[in-house]
């Protein structure tokens, strides 16, 4: 007898250890949980040393933690370029997009191009200094432009081929290949002081002439800001900008316990109530669109899968793009808040209206049974023994990618399209997406954005992201960064997408579907004035502060 | 109290029949932990099996999503409730513990293979081949495992294929290690000598004395990996290392509800994770009692 409840106080230990295994499994989840929160708490509580966030003259702002630049506040190192662009704030720069995004003035009081595009001349102010006290000099805007070429981390200088400094208020910039927006790369280069500028720690204390100083940074935790009091421009209402750095659950509660003044959120939140604050949606050029290879099957030199057998019929594509309805896709995974996107550049200048399609799934379903798309039995299409099939890829761990995936495979499931989901990491997604739809996320406030995605890469007969080519695209595209003005490239570049016979819209060549823009929602504590925003392009982050100098309590 | 005093009645009666009877404690008095024992077996492992089953068969329907239905508590419609995309959490959670069941057996069952081969080899191949895998155990013993399976399964690109590689190249070590010290203690034992002694062959003295020594400690350790090779198997799914998000593997259902407990959607992670621990405790309690039943020492109780 003894000797069994022994085994059986053993077995039980046995269990209670597994149990309680188990249960730490479950705390270990609810404690990234706990600790995404009291990260901001703590945040907050520095802040209440200083300022709280009803002070008449600064503002607490909660962040992606994706939003804190790795390298710094260096524009060398990509802050305010690259994918996510936005005002660098602490630095000034020659350009600014203006909330139309057509161009006006920051540092330049005048720029103009020769006849062949080769030779940019800009003039520049000669009121400026750096917040060290020392003159901002055209030889300060070569140097940055020439460091910035050279580092060539996230910010593309390849059109550039040297600056120069005329005298103190001209510079020259040489080019390889003309570049007609060259004014909106001029927006996003952030001018750095040439007698003050270290590599090494230039990322961490940054000194420029912008708005804002940084007063001091926290990795991982926060970044605060305070005016430049020597600003040339309009002195900023805004004395301290703080920015949080946290995981969305814990920027809901910081906002909830009342930490922050603006908190961003997302779709998943937006049927909460929060006391104080109310939801505030910003219109983005933040799309989301599918690929869709626009070649057969086949494997490249290197191995890879290259195109699809299904979407690389034109016909398919066409069906695909009116055969999606876009504002149930809003309804149900934006829960409204977004808008439908017709191209990667909706909204913007250089957009070609001609891009909207009507949602019509008979019209779809016609396409598809004209280009010999049969429905199987089983409710699939099938041509020639090839099943209508599409593997939708999407970024693993964004929730609102794979709900706007499964939702726009349920709609083509309806079409007659078989359609299977799964979720890949960006280690892998570029190369799947040559043969796969992705969805991708793309805007950004420079056309070379359409660059990128359509025009075939130089020596190869595909664009970069998914297969396709088109030497009338191509063409257009290479005379809009040609044309000697910018009203000119609008133009051109609306001819790229669509001009009467061909193109990358619905009646055209359509090897991306753009589905939605998704609006940029934040929790705003009531009685700040968040300045207009300009249409916010790609990445969810510092694109709400390109003008917080303006912001205001009531 | 009650038995005792049943117990001396009794043998107060029998005490008038006759002195020369063997006492016996009566059966209905003591229920027999050996059927009871084969009966929790049974049904655990046919409650484990309709799970599985259940799951496979629950898989499409724990993809389907429809946004008709997002968000709902849960009711008599939906009896976990559903996600953000209108999926059914109990299809789901079926589905999940089914896949978990089912890497459980297959990561359990290659790292049992690898403990018994390494461990037999270690123990009859010599010296240095102990030396050898003896330090390979410590090694692999040595990195916790939450950090190997992840890293195994990084190497191995992830998804199915690395999440099984992870937990079966890093589970074997301590069986392993129990197989390598039965079968050194088993070919020392005296009755093994005689046997050789006898002329008995190799084959036969392994197939007569050695197995039906070691079976009992190999099933043993092979259920009793299941319930690590889970756990680890949500653990790093849950981290982001595993299973590929579009699969209703647990761990992927707990990252999931993570970012909606927030917002008060509690059912999204109390009812999988209630379901994975219940799941993972029913093969803990399963592999305690089947050593019970096949270990030679206990094998009368």
């Amino acid at each position: 007898m003894g000797k069994m409840k022994k085994k059986m106080n053993k077995s039980m230990k046995r269990a209670a250890s597994i149990l309680l295994s188990a249960a730490l499994a479950l705390g270990l989840l609810a404690g990234c949980q706990s600790g995404g929160v009291s990260e901001g708490q703590s945040a907050g509580n520095v802040d209440s040393t200083g300022n709280s966030g009803m002070d008449s003259d600064s503002v607490i702002i909660a962040m992606d933690p994706n939003s804190e630049p790795e390298a710094g506040f260096d524009p060398a190192y990509g802050w305010g370029a690259g994918e996510h662009v936005h005002e660098p704030l602490i630095q000034s720069t020659l350009t600014v997009t203006n909330t139309d995004l057509t161009i006006g003035y920051d540092l330049a009081t005048d720029y103009n191009v020769s006849e062949d595009g080769m030779t940019w001349t800009v003039t520049i102010r000669d009121d400026v200094s750096f917040t060290d006290g020392e003159p901002l000099t055209a030889e300060d805007v070569a140097f940055t432009y020439n460091t910035v070429k050279e580092t060539s981390s996230v910010n593309d200088l390849t059109m550039l081929d040297y600056a120069e400094a005329q005298n103190d208020t001209t510079v020259i910039f040489h080019m390889t290949r003309p570049f007609s927006i060259w004014a909106y790369t001029m927006a996003i280069v952030g001018i750095i002081p040439e007698h003050a500028y270290d590599s090494a720690t230039y990322g961490s204390d940054p000194v420029g002439s912008g708005r804002y100083i940084l007063k001091q940074w926290d990795r991982g935790q926060q970044v605060i800001l305070e005016a430049n009091p020597d600003y040339y421009g309009e002195a900023p209402r805004m004395q301290q900008v703080t920015i949080l750095f946290m995981e969305e659950d814990a920027a809901f509660l910081a906002a909830q316990a009342g930490q922050v003044d603006v908190a961003y959120t997302s779709a998943t939140y937006s049927d909460q109530e929060m006391e104080g604050y109310s939801l505030a949606a910003y219109e983005s050029v933040d799309n989301r669109g599918f690929n869709l290879p626009a070649v057969s099957e086949s494997t490249n030199g290197e191995g890879k899968a290259v195109g699809n057998d299904f979407t690389s019929d034109v016909l398919a594509r066409r069906a695909i793009n009116i055969g999606v309805d876009r504002q149930e896709m809003i309804d149900n995974v934006l829960n409204g808040y977004g808008s439908p996107a017709y191209s990667v550049c909706d909204q913007l200048p250089w957009y070609n209206e001609t891009s909207e399609v009507e949602y019509d799934p008979e019209g779809a379903a016609a396409l598809l049974d004209q280009a010999g798309w049969t429905m199987g039995e089983d409710s699939v299409r099938e041509k020639d023994g090839v099943k209508a099939e599409l593997n939708l890829l999407y970024s693993t761990g964004d929730s609102v990618r794979q709900a706007l995936t499964a939702d726009f495979a349920a709609q083509m499931e309806e079409l007659g399209i078989s359609c299977t989901l799964e979720g890949v990491g960006w280690d892998t997604a570029y190369d799947r997406a040559l043969s796969d739809p992705l969805l991708w996320g793309w805007g950004a406030h420079t056309p070379m954005e359409l660059y990128n995605i359509y025009h075939t890469i130089e020596g190869t007969d595909s664009a970069e992201y998914s297969p396709y080519s088109n030497p009338a695209v191509d063409e257009y595209m290479d005379q809009a960064l040609a044309s000697s003005s910018l009203e000119e490239s609008y133009e051109l570049w609306k001819l790229a997408q669509w001009d009467g016979t061909t193109g990358v819209t619905q009646e055209g060549d359509i090897p991306w579907v753009w589905l939605v823009n998704i609006d940029h929602l934040y929790w705003v504590r009531d009685g700040l004035q968040v300045a207009d925003q300009k249409i916010h392009p790609h990445g969810h982050g510092w694109s709400l502060v390109n003008n917080v100098d303006q912001w205001s309590w009531s | 109290m009650r038995l005792c005093e049943n117990e001396q009645q009794k043998r107060r009666d029998e005490g008038g029949t006759g002195r020369n009877r063997k006492m016996r404690i009566p059966r209905v008095k003591e229920p027999n932990r050996r059927k009871s024992t084969i009966f929790f077996l049974f049904a655990a492992v046919l409650f484990l099996a309709a799970v599985t089953v259940a799951g496979i068969l629950l898989e499409g329907r724990a993809a389907e999503t429809d946004f008709t239905r997002t968000n709902l508590a849960p009711g008599p419609g939906c009896l976990f409730g559903t996600d953000w995309m209108g999926r059914d959490m109990f299809a789901r959670t079926l589905a999940g513990l089914s896949l978990s069941i089912r890497i459980g057996i297959l990561t359990a069952a290659v790292s049992a293979v690898i403990a018994l081969l390494a461990g037999t080899a270690a123990a009859v191949l010599g010296r240095k081949a102990d030396a050898v895998i003896s330090w390979c155990i410590d090694l692999v013993m040595g990195i916790p495992h939450i950090l190997l399976v992840m890293l195994i399964s990084i190497a191995c690109g992830r998804g199915f294929t690395g999440v099984v590689a992870g937990v079966a190249l890093s589970h074997w070590c301590s069986l392993a290690r129990v197989i390598r010290g039965e079968v050194i203690q088993l070919c020392q034992a005296p009755y093994i000598l005689v046997a050789e002694k006898l002329g008995a062959s190799k084959l036969q003295n392994v197939r007569r004395h050695m197995i039906p020594h070691l079976l009992p400690q190999f099933l043993t350790g092979l259920i009793l990996l299941f319930p690590h090779a889970i756990l680890h198997e949500a653990s790093v799914t849950f981290l982001g290392f595993g299973l590929s998000s579009e699969q209703p593997a647990i761990g992927v259902i707990l990252s999931e509800s993570m970012q909606y407990l927030t917002t008060g959607r509690w059912w999204l992670a109390l009812f999988p994770g209630i379901s994975l621990a219940l799941t993972v405790l029913l093969f803990a309690i399963l592999g305690e009692r089947l050593r019970l039943l096949l270990d030679p020492a206990s094998i009368h109780e």
